[in-house]
């Protein structure tokens, strides 16, 4: 693998990360963080659409009309949503019955759309396939970390497990009480915030001036 | 050649075929993956009516704990006895009872299973609850949803949720009170209450409406098998007596 096209795939990690730094994908982010499971299958989920997506619109890039390519996009992108959802109907359905409505929701994720609309219209299938990839899981990444906090503080569990032990409750004679905002999305956007300001205190060349 | 990408009948020609494609393709995996899906449906009910009875579902199979499905009319009388019906009328239970069949199973040790439908926060919810042969003590529920809030509304569709209801009773005397899932914590002494869910107000609410509206189409029934059981119990005293 050229270094030109794994650049592709680890770029949008962290110096292109798409919701840290092209602040896209925020909404979703802060519905499917409450527990961990959901965001990890959801953040696999996106990084299937991604990249097939990317790869798909890659290969049809020369003959798709200008004056419609948003709609081509938004075919191609409903399609292969559809088309995970009802596999994962058939294969997992426990997976399935977990993702709920999320799965649907890809569609909307602007991240589909903007890598599409950004990359993969104007480079080849291989980089675009990449590309997508890489955004999907930078993606999850931070879908993973959110959730992460907010189970943990929100809920004292990881996993559904029991991480806090139950005597430390206030219930049961402790000092600690899980915080219940950790459970609303307005949390979600805070816990975003703070990553972002971690990110770029490391990342200077990403501070504005 | 060079086509015109942007002329309008190079991209009409283009829509149409790209829809047409689209379509096949899609109405081709739906209806190959369609026997799978309905498969793994079938089986998630009659997973959900195990796990409502209180058994591991994974060590004991459906066949094994239920004696009978049927369809009932609304006075509580069997109008179809066909395993099939019963579970294609699980497909939409809404329909199935607004049309005045009402689906029930009849475990092996007496107790029967019945649907429960309804409607939460976001979307529908539903589930099974199984009674004990007296039709009045709750011997199991499940509950399940399609999009409530997860970590909030989502928590009925949890073992600990769901095992605060077993034991408690749904009749008051004659009198249908079903299960309230009470805000702010149960009364310890109240039969029919539940702890809500908190944060997940709207949802609790739900499952309290749900429960009590489904079994509502079930009181005849439950108050004929009731009787039943009560003659067939005064028979055995008689019997015991006489001797």
């Amino acid at each position: 693998m050229a270094s030109k096209s794994l650049k592709n795939l680890t770029a949008p990690l962290s110096g292109n990360n798409p919701v840290i730094v092209q602040i896209l994908g925020i909404c979703s982010a802060l519905a499917v963080t409450v527990q961990l499971k959901p965001a990890i299958v959801m953040g696999l989920s996106v990084m299937v659409v991604t990249a097939f997506s990317n790869l798909v619109m890659s290969i049809l890039r020369k003959g798709v009309p200008s004056r419609i390519r948003i709609i081509v996009q938004l075919v191609v992108i409903a399609a292969l949503v559809i088309l995970v959802d009802q596999v994962l109907k058939a294969f997992v359905y426990d997976v399935s019955k977990q993702l709920s409505v999320y799965v649907g929701l890809i569609i909307t994720n602007c991240i589909v759309m903007g890598r599409v609309e950004a990359f993969a219209l104007q480079n080849k299938p291989w980089d675009s396939f990449l590309d997508g990839l890489g955004n999907g899981a930078g993606y999850g990444m931070i879908l993973v970390i959110i959730a992460f906090f907010r189970e943990l503080l929100g809920s004292g569990k990881l996993f559904g497990f029991e991480i806090i032990p139950a005597e430390w409750y206030i219930n049961n004679g402790g000092v600690y009480a899980n915080c219940g905002l950790m459970l609303f999305p307005p949390m979600a956007l805070i816990i975003v915030g703070c990553i972002i300001w971690v990110h770029r205190s490391f990342k200077k060349d990403l501070q504005e001036k | 050649m060079k086509v015109n990408t942007n002329s309008n009948v190079y991209i009409i020609i283009y829509s149409v075929v790209m829809v047409v494609i689209v379509a096949v393709l899609l109405a081709f995996a739906a209806l190959a993956l369609k026997p799978r899906q309905d498969a793994n449906e079938l089986n998630e009910k009659k997973t959900q009516i195990v796990k409502a009875l209180g058994y591991d579902a994974e060590k004991v199979s459906y066949d094994e704990v239920v004696a009978e499905a049927a369809l009932l009319n609304a006075d509580g009388a069997v109008v179809n006895g066909d395993v099939a019906k019963v579970f294609a009328a699980l497909q939409d239970v809404k329909s199935s009872c607004e049309a005045g069949e009402f689906p029930i199973f009849k475990a092996t040790d007496g107790s029967v299973v019945v649907p429960l439908y309804g409607a939460g926060l976001w979307g529908p919810i539903w589930g099974y609850i199984a009674l004990e042969p007296d039709m009045n003590t709750v011997k199991g529920i499940v509950l399940d949803h399609k999009g409530e809030t997860p970590g909030l509304g989502a928590e009925i569709a949890t073992p600990k949720h769901q095992a605060m209801y077993v034991g408690k009773t749904v009749f008051d005397g004659e009198e249908l009170k079903g299960i309230i899932l009470k805000k702010g914590g149960a009364d310890a002494n109240n039969p029919h209450e539940v702890d809500a869910i908190t944060g997940g107000t709207k949802t609790s609410d739900g499952v309290s409406a749900m429960i009590k509206d489904c079994l509502k189409s079930y009181e005849p029934y439950f108050k004929a098998s009731k009787a039943t059981a009560n003659e067939v119990s005064n028979e055995l005293n008689t019997e015991n007596n006489g001797k």
